[in-house]
């Protein structure tokens, strides 16, 4: 027999990493050796052979890793591995596999295994960065370096210029021009034959003296480097860089797909935080700021296909966000010079959490060292006003509840607001809870951190242990509950006839925040970011760890589903909103957001029994 | 069930060791191999996964060109031991090699169909086979087994269509056209589409569908094997 | 249609109702409504404590104990009311402002000692148990009547029901829930009494009815008063006089005051001023609360005379000479089955008859006296099952809330913080569902070997709270000098004293209990309130040779009682 007769089970093991870095010869070895096991749901957990360990490729269904304590330590769906733990580290299995989906999984013995790493460092790298990934105890969903991991599809040019190989020089040039593109794909009976570009136009027509009726294929560039559109915008600038080229013909089973240019990374790299925060410190005025904002979704998109942590994500553009409000503020106080006190631009909600995402409104206000005078008042209310204005002309849109620096009521003096604040904590009226869930994930974006601390250090005097404020905080945040019914289905709200889905914020991500503000306000926790929020709650003993752990997981898995879901809405130009529709997810994303959300439901539980004294 | 497998069985070894030849010493170790399986349950027995490629639908006219292989034990399928075979045929693969795709000139170092017969005979000793729509599998063995040997056996087989059709009607009342295809049998047991097309995949592809099924149907040790297998003559 | 399927149907409306609401609220639609609202009315809020606060003892004994026994019952509507009072303007604002949910969370933060807080976790913990039991027994005798079984079968079904409906049903807590029990039981207890009041004195308000003269049956006056009549009645039958009381001045006073001070460190109703997010909010409610407790209490002893003269007129007939067991009234036969009455006819006439002394014949269970009161009276059978839905909703309400207190106080209070800190949310709530169901438990077990009566169990409980709770909160708010060591002795020396003196007279020396054995004349029930002054006295001396008060939370008890800026920043 010979090896292509498996030619399905290896095509699989070539477009699956770590598989796809092995040479044919191996691949053909190992679909070879492999055995196939079925696996039901119906048994509930995988059956080790405890004298002859394998490693499992998952071919189809998904599978769940939990360790002893029955801690959920990793997710494997179609084309990822399990069992590598065992046999890298020779000790016996003590992790429990279950069985979510019924499945196919490809078994691979330890001999070939060792095998194949021996043969390949990569594939070796691969299966020992898993397996310190275990060790560490990381969380699932992974923190991804931009650069390195965002794919060729997201930056290409979706429809790709061509022109037959017997076309005209001029005719090439023609089209050129019309695209305004500086290269074209050259096919011959729809395979990809070569490029041309205006190098070749200029050093192979024209310094050749050739005239532009000369047939393309005699001064084209012959079987150009390509590029797949699964590959990392990584390989592609390493083959650029490698053979000195700027254009990429991007092929997928020899059909030509689009051509990737070194301008197109460059300006994807120009959407990087880092670049762009340099690049809105640099800007000398407002109309430049607002200009460099345009790039803010792109940003938010590149973040989103990179498949980055949602809560990185959250950080970035709230870094984002923060560097323009300091710019606006130097600018603006440039104009109207030296503030007559010492200030802080304070800001709530969600850029105070740093969990901003799209279409976000501004929530900030203004604190002052003391009291103003009418003087001082003038300049703030200017000042204010322009930096709102230009927040919103960034895309920042006006605050609708008026929660914003430019209104007086939130331009108060540190005195002015430790009485609010205490007010809200000795009366918890709803509306002060309300109040609350805003004004409680604050953080000074400008202005000396010390006048901060003042006021976040009395502000936590009222709320530790403010047994009675706490559980009506509680209480508001237990009024929403996770789209879960009986039995665990989705609840799914309606518009009229049309199901709009669930509402990924306020019935997921905010709950979340909710039940971690409570908790960080009744031990007087100063973070306001909901993942460290938690983190600090763990270490403090105050939420059990693994309690912690999950609902960690699980706000993290809510808001990257809900950003991934933004991302499909944007680039299928639907109206970008919070509502998913379980429909649209496989079922392993469905069943891992059932019990998200089932943390969720688990953790108001707790929340009620705790600070509400119920249940 | 089982002894009306093993009786069976037993007047056909009689019937056999009344003629006395090599070939019929084959015929019997090969049918005696098989009586012992009966019993087993699918987790224990020797079973082996079949797909031919033929020139045509017809067993009296037309003529098998490949056969793969692949056994099923222990409820897993160990693909180093599949087997794919050409065999080498009268006339020209003709229209057929729009299905299976397989071209003259690839037949051209396949073995002749007695050696092949003799190779099969040999290779899935002892084992039960599995087919998607066995009995035309069958039909085309026995009648090169009758062709080479002048002799037919006494096949067990196992019948995935059989399986799923059974179990189609159980849940949906009805049959639909093309429902218990095996492309759309393993669609309903989420098993992956394969692009490759040969009697190897396909042999594959049908004993990854008889796993699926019989966990559906239980579990592999649950079930005995005379509780499925069917009998070709 | 007869008065057991009536009862059903009245019942399973009720029940209906709660669950009704309880889906309402949680289908979201209260966040709607109380952002709208700005919060719950006070007058919703004052309904909602009303039912907390009027538990199966104030529904089904306490009419019964002024019934029989006359003016002494009536330090139990003192003591109670008394210590509403005392709860709503002199605790509950210092305690909120102290910005703690619950007591045991009060005293373990003023007295800066997590044993200090474990102790008061107990305290807290016993005197719900005992209250819960009074509650058991009364649904016990509710179902043991209308469904016609023996009252301990009655106390089983009541346990199941309350289980269901506090650990599993998810009814409990919600503000409008409680509002929909007072409405039942105020209007369960209001109907009968007004009926009778009309057919007795020819007043619509049974309190305007109870100082009135009777009326015959064609509605003319007799000329005779009601409480002339029951006097008469008592002394013909040898009992002491009805108005007159039987207790001495000392005991009368420290039973008052017990139910007073125990009233005020109970757990469960000093929650309900702090769900209201304004101070101002909770005085009114606070207000409110006292005027729907009023309007029970207030007719309570008018049904009591009510009801006392016409059991002693059914039963001893016309002539006073008693009646022939034949030809007893109905509701004699039907309360029989229960064993809470019982008929030992001692001179062998056949007839039924009652009075003081050796000639008594029958033995009637106080408890039964608000529910038997329409039968006795023959009123119609749609008020006799009013009347049971009453008594559920009294005892629903307050059992509800008290094992809450329980469930929650060993879950939190003793498990996480003091022997597992790490424990899951998940375990956490397992373990106050445990809790929850091991207090049902064992409150059945003490519904069906009551110690006393229904009312008289509950006074216990109050009396345990005056000893422990109470004198801890008071100093913890009222003075500065008061150290965890003096906090700690006192209250488990309030504790033991109280609860050796009550446990010696009632389980182990109960032939002793009589008023010349009794410390100072103080009977078990009002021992609370010495044992108090116990306490107070023993956290003073023992602060005294201990260590002084950490200057924070001397700083701290300032701030509560004088709060600067505070007033200004409440009032909003």
């Amino acid at each position: 027999m010979n090896a292509s007769e498996l030619q399905p089970i290896e095509q699989f093991l070539q477009t699956h990493a770590p598989f796809d870095v092995l040479s044919t010869a191996l691949i053909a070895r190992c679909a070879r050796e492999m055995t196939i096991g079925y696996y039901a749901k119906a048994s509930a957990f995988v059956e080790f052979d405890p004298v002859n360990p394998k490693l499992y490729l998952v071919r189809s269904g998904a599978f769940e890793v939990r360790d002893p304590q029955g801690v959920l330590v990793d997710r494997v769906a179609e084309g990822e591995c399990f069992g590598f733990s065992t046999l890298l580290s020779g000790e016996k299995v003590v992790n429990k596999v279950a069985i979510l989906e019924d499945g196919l999984v490809y078994h691979i013995p330890q001999a070939l295994f060792t095998d194949l790493r021996s043969q390949n460092r990569q594939f070796d790298t691969f299966f020992t960065r898993a397996f310190a990934q275990r060790l560490r105890n990381e969380h699932k969903f992974k923190a991804k370096d931009l650069t390195t991991t965002s794919r060729i599809t997201n930056l290409m040019s979706q429809t790709p210029i061509s022109i037959e190989a017997n076309a005209s020089v001029q005719q090439a040039a023609k089209l050129m021009r019309d695209h305004r593109v500086s290269s074209v794909l050259v096919l011959h009976d729809q395979q990809l034959v070569g490029i041309l570009t205006d190098r070749d136009l200029r050093n192979r027509v024209l310094a050749e003296g050739l005239d532009g009726q000369a047939s393309v294929d005699k001064v084209m560039t012959k079987q150009p480097q390509t590029v797949a559109s699964n590959a990392l915008v990584f390989e592609a600038m390493l083959l650029m860089s490698e053979h000195n080229i700027h254009h990429l013909p991007v092929v997928d089973n020899q059909q030509a797909k689009g051509m990737i240019t070194s301008t197109d990374i460059l300006r994807s790299q120009s959407s990087q935080p880092l670049l762009l925060i340099g690049e809105i410190d640099r800007q000398a005025s407002i109309e430049r700021l607002i200009h460099v904002s345009k790039q803010i979704p792109v940003l938010l998109q590149n973040l989103i296909s990179a498949d980055a942590r949602a809560e990185e994500i959250g950080r970035v553009l709230t870094s984002v966000t923060d560097a323009l409000t300091r710019r606006l503020i130097v600018l603006n106080q440039q104009l109207l010079g030296k503030a007559p006190m010492a200030f802080c631009w304070l800001a709530f909600g969600s850029q105070g959490r740093q969990d901003q995402v799209a279409c976000s409104d501004q929530d900030n206000g203004l604190l002052l060292a003391h009291e103003p005078d009418e003087f001082a008042a003038a300049y703030f209310d200017k000042l204010t006003h322009a930096v709102c204005k230009g927040l919103d002309q960034c895309g920042y849109i006006y605050c609708p509840g008026d929660i914003m620096a430019q209104n007086p009521q939130w331009r108060l003096s540190l005195q002015q607001w430790q009485q609010k604040f205490k007010k809200w904590v000795m009366s918890p009226e709803p509306k002060a809870l309300m109040h609350a869930s805003i004004f409680f994930d604050m953080r000074a974006v400008f202005g000396p951190q010390t006048l901060f601390d003042e006021l976040q250090d009395s502000v936590m005097s009222h709320t530790k242990d403010n047994d009675i404020f706490l559980a009506g905080m509680a209480g508001n945040s237990l009024q929403q509950t996770p789209p879960l019914g009986f039995f665990r289905k989705f609840v799914l709200e309606r518009d009229g006839s049309e199901v709009k889905g669930m509402d990924l914020k306020h019935k997921g991500s905010a709950l979340i925040n909710d039940i971690a503000r409570v908790y960080a306000l009744s031990a007087g926790i100063k973070e306001v970011n909901t993942a460290k929020r938690i983190r600090a709650l763990m270490d403090a003993n105050i939420i059990n760890r693994k309690d912690a752990l999950n609902l960690a997981d699980a706000h993290e898995f809510i808001a990257h589903m809900r950003l991934a879901n933004q991302g499909y809405q944007a680039n299928h130009n639907l109206v970008v909103s919070n509502y998913l529709k379980p429909q649209d997810l496989s079922s392993l994303l469905r069943h891992q957001l059932r019990d998200a959300f089932k943390v969720v439901h688990d953790a108001q539980s707790g929340l009620k029994l705790k600070f509400t004294r119920s249940f | 069930m089982v002894n009306h497998l093993w009786l069976k069985s037993r007047f056909w070894l009689d019937s056999l060791s009344k003629q006395q030849g090599s070939h019929e010493r084959h015929l019997i170790e090969y049918q005696q191999s098989l009586t012992q399986q009966f019993t087993r349950t699918i987790y224990d027995a020797d079973l082996m996964a079949i797909d031919l490629e033929m020139t045509g639908l017809d067993p009296m006219k037309d003529q098998i060109i490949s056969i793969g292989l692949v056994p099923i034990s222990k409820g897993t399928i160990p693909l180093v031991k599949a087997q794919h075979l050409m065999i080498s045929i009268d006339g020209s693969v003709g229209q057929s090699a729009t299905v299976h795709g397989i071209v003259d000139h690839q037949l051209q170092d396949a073995l002749p169909v007695d050696a092949a017969m003799e190779w099969l005979l040999k290779a899935t000793q002892g084992h039960i086979l599995v087919a998607h729509h066995a009995p035309m599998d069958m039909a085309f063995i026995q009648q090169s087994l009758q062709n080479v040997f002048g002799q037919r056996l006494l096949l067990p087989f196992i019948d995935t269509l059989m399986i799923e059709k059974s179990r189609y009607l159980r849940q949906h009342g009805q049959l639909v056209e093309g429902c218990v295809r095996l492309g759309q049998s393993r669609e309903r047991y989420h098993l992956p589409v394969y692009a490759g097309h040969n009697a190897l995949i396909d042999a594959i592809a049908c004993a990854e569908l008889f796993l699926a099924q019989v966990s559906a149907l239980g579990g592999s040790t649950q079930i005995k094997c005379h509780e499925l297998v069917g009998l070709s003559k | 249609m007869d008065v057991q399927t009536l009862t059903y149907l009245i019942v399973g409306a009720t029940f209906a109702l709660y669950i009704g609401i309880a889906i309402w609220s949680r289908a979201g639609s209260t966040k709607e409504f109380y952002v709208a609202g700005g919060g719950v009315h006070p007058v919703v809020n004052g309904m909602a404590t009303a039912a907390d606060w009027m538990s199966a003892a104030s529904f089904i004994s306490l009419a019964g104990i002024v019934s029989f026994v006359g003016y002494d019952g009536s330090v139990y509507l003192m003591g109670w009311t008394g210590g509403y009072v005392l709860l709503a303007l002199c605790m509950a604002p210092y305690l909120r402002k102290f910005g703690k949910f619950t007591v045991p969370d009060f005293i373990g933060d003023r007295y800066y000692s997590q044993t200090a807080r474990t102790v008061a976790v107990i305290c807290a913990i016993f005197i719900c148990f005992t209250y819960i039991a009074g509650q058991m027994r009364g649904v016990g005798v509710v179902f043991s009547r209308f469904l016609e079984v023996e009252v301990d079968t009655g106390v089983y079904i009541g346990m199941a029901v309350v289980f269901f409906y506090a650990v599993l049903g998810g009814m409990k807590g919600i503000t409008y829930t409680q509002v929909a029990q007072y409405c039942v039981l105020i209007f369960a207890f209001m109907v009968p009494a007004i009926f009778i009041s009309v057919m007795m004195t020819g007043h619509i308000l049974p309190q305007v009815g109870f100082g009135a003269e009777l009326v015959d049956a064609a509605g003319n006056g007799t000329g005779v008063y009601l409480l002339d009549k029951l006097d008469g009645l008592s002394a013909e039958l040898g009992f002491s006089q009805y108005t007159e009381g039987s207790k001495a001045m000392v005991d009368v006073f420290f039973i008052t005051g017990a139910l007073m001070f125990g009233t005020a460190g109970l757990p469960h109703v000093i929650v309900r001023f702090f769900t209201v997010p304004r101070v101002k909010d909770a005085r009114l409610s606070a207000g409110w609360a006292l005027v729907f407790i009023a309007i029970m209490y207030t007719t309570i002893p008018a049904l009591a005379a009510f009801s006392r003269v016409n059991m002693i007129e059914t039963i001893n007939g016309p002539d006073s000479t008693g009646v022939a067991y034949e030809t007893a009234p109905e509701w004699i036969k039907n309360w029989e089955k229960t064993g809470l009455i019982a008929w030992d006819d001692k001179n062998n006439d056949g007839k039924i008859s009652y009075a003081n002394g050796d000639s008594n014949e029958m033995t009637i269970d106080r408890d039964i006296m608000v529910l038997a009161t329409p039968e006795i009276a023959s009123l119609p059978a749609w008020v006799i099952a009013l009347v049971a839905a009453g008594g559920l909703a009294a005892a629903l309400s307050t059992s509800a809330g008290l094992l809450l207190v329980i469930s929650t106080s060993v879950s939190h209070d003793l498990l996480k913080k003091n022997f597992m800190p790490d424990i899951s949310d998940k375990k956490e709530l397992m373990y106050a569902r445990i809790a929850a169901a091991l207090g049902i438990v064992m409150a059945g077990y003490f519904g069906i070997n009551p110690p006393g009566f229904v009312a008289a169990v509950v006074a216990i409980a109050f009396g345990l709270a005056a000893a422990s709770l109470f004198p801890a909160i008071i100093m913890g708010i009222f003075s500065k000098t008061i150290n965890k060591e003096g906090a700690i002795s006192g209250m488990l020396v309030g504790l033991l004293f109280t609860a050796g003196y009550i446990v010696y007279f009632k389980f182990v020396n109960v032939g002793a209990n009589t008023p010349d054995n009794w410390l100072f004349g103080i009977s078990p029930e009002g021992i609370g309130m010495m044992g108090m002054f116990v306490n107070f006295i023993v956290a003073f001396a023992v602060s005294k040779v201990t260590g002084a008060v950490p200057q924070d939370v001397v700083d701290m008890v300032e701030s509560i009682r004088f709060p600067q800026g505070a007033g200004e920043a409440q009032d909003h």
